[in-house]
């Protein structure tokens, strides 16, 4: 009895943590589809100024390591610029997914047939509206199944900004696991919240990714 | 987790060249100190999973013997107590980039770590400890007779660079050194027969040992260099003058001694 309720305690705190590991992964995420759009659309129809800025971007940050841009963002950038180790945290990681997700839309990209864009051309669309009305909205349909892996990813990798000081689930289980001293209960409670969450976020990607469609 | 070690070392020397040219003077005479109490909040960084010294209570709050230690500094400094939690690791960078204004982490000075910050006079002496599984042949009766068995210790700790500088030479190989985050980690793979020994500050020793099922085979102070002090940013003289002259008076009072028996610590 005392061990369901010391259980229920623990998860009642670790969702706590996971309201902050929610926060930082949507963060990350969005401004990672932000920047991710943006540098797959320079790197298929920029100018080779646009394409060499967005691949250089692509092959530095992917290969740095995440925690490596949290510090950068934490202990360099924040001097000049006050945040918080919450949104720096967020950025860094927002910065780092930029990169792959830029990879995953260009693939997208790449795989709309191009004789749709020579189409929107041929019926006057400027290149900027043919991108904006025809190309992206049947990319980014594509890139649902890869994307939902990156969501996945940064899900996970949203437990690296602890290193600065952000509570979220998996620092937590660390204080739990140090004051119980039972890291098994403590780390496992915390395993099972984030298959939760990683399981309902691919289940409404595969939803979205049905409703959606493209039959090409 | 090495990797972040050299990976924060570059980050902040980075940070420096950056700065070198943008670096303010400080004009006040008491420097960082005056900061601080102009601000009328001094801002702790700690790594709360070190029971008893530093972790968080079932109601969230930071509790232990450094944090009420440090809860009365600041009081006897007349100014609030800020506490700002995170990785054992990223501490000594905290302080260097005023993220932080002082650390208290059960840490001890060492040549690396002075360096880059200073430390107040210590606080506190510890011993350590060897720990090894329950029905382990090993025996140790100095810190000399761990060399040549796979060895476990706590990232960035005084014991991690002691076994590197003298357990290495010795015949313990490189590759037999594990390190972890955290104490209870090692704690596990000792139980488990992964690795002999764990090295480790001796205070958390006795109730791991209890909990997990293990032996401490020995208590010593061969390897202890210096004592726990609270790190603060190089060359801040009056500060550190001020947080000396409180550690004194509470030693003087028996508050530390007072607080060493409420948190159990030897």
């Amino acid at each position: 009895m005392e061990f369901l309720q010391n259980l229920l305690l623990l998860f009642r705190y670790l969702i706590a943590g996971t309201w902050v590991t929610l926060g930082v992964t949507a963060i990350a995420l969005s401004t990672g589809f932000g920047v991710g759009i943006l540098l797959a659309t320079f790197r298929v129809y920029g100018g080779a100024m646009l394409r060499t800025i967005a691949a250089l971007y692509s092959l530095v940050i992917r290969a740095v390591p995440v925690i490596v841009v949290i510090f950068i963002l934490y202990f360099v950038i924040a001097r000049f610029v006050d945040l918080s180790p919450f949104l720096s945290g967020s950025l860094a990681l927002g910065i780092a997914s930029g990169a792959y997700q830029s990879e995953v839309f260009r693939g997208a990209i790449l795989s709309v047939p191009p004789g749709q864009m020579l189409a929107a051309r041929a019926i006057g669309m400027s290149r900027v509206k043919a991108i904006r009305y025809i190309i992206l909205p049947q990319a980014l349909r594509l890139s649902i199944p890869p994307w939902s892996n990156e969501a996945a990813i940064v899900l996970k990798d949203s437990s690296l900004v602890y290193v600065i000081g952000v509570a979220e689930i998996l620092r937590r289980a660390e204080y739990v696991s140090a004051r119980t001293l039972q890291p098994f209960i403590a780390f496992g409670a915390a395993a099972l919240i984030y298959f939760s969450l990683t399981f309902l976020t691919n289940r409404a990607l595969d939803w979205l990714e049905q409703r959606y469609r493209v039959l090409m | 987790m090495k990797r972040i070690q050299f990976v924060l070392i570059a980050v902040i020397a980075a940070a420096l060249l950056l700065s070198a040219c943008a670096s303010g003077s400080q004009t006040s005479q008491e420097g960082y100190l005056g900061t601080i109490k102009e601000r009328g909040k001094l801002i702790i960084g700690t790594s709360a999973d070190y029971p008893p010294y530093e972790s968080v209570d079932e109601a969230g709050n930071f509790v232990g013997f450094d944090l009420d230690l440090i809860r009365e500094v600041g009081k006897r400094m007349g100014v609030e107590v800020e506490i700002k939690d995170m990785a054992f690791d990223a501490l000594i960078a905290a302080v260097q980039e005023k993220k932080v204004d002082v650390v208290i982490a059960a840490m001890q000075s060492s040549p690396e770590r002075d360096e880059k910050v200073d430390f107040s006079t210590p606080y506190h002496y510890q011993k350590d400890a060897f720990l090894t599984a329950a029905d382990s042949p090993i025996v140790l009766n100095k810190a000399m007779d761990a060399a040549g068995h796979s060895i476990g210790v706590q990232t960035g700790t005084i014991q991690e660079s002691w076994t590197v500088e003298n357990l290495v030479p010795a015949g313990t190989k490189e590759d037999q050194v594990f390190r972890y985050e955290r104490v209870d980690q090692g704690a596990l793979d000792v139980k488990a027969g992964r690795v002999d020994i764990l090295f480790i500050n001796a205070d958390p020793a006795a109730e791991l040992a209890k909990e997990l099922g293990i032996k401490v085979a020995l208590v010593t102070d061969e390897t202890v260099i210096g004592g726990q002090s609270i790190a603060l940013p190089n060359g801040e003289t009056a500060l550190k003058a001020e947080i000396d002259r409180i550690l004194a008076e509470l030693e003087k009072e028996g508050f530390i001694q007072k607080l060493q028996e409420q948190w159990a610590i030897p």
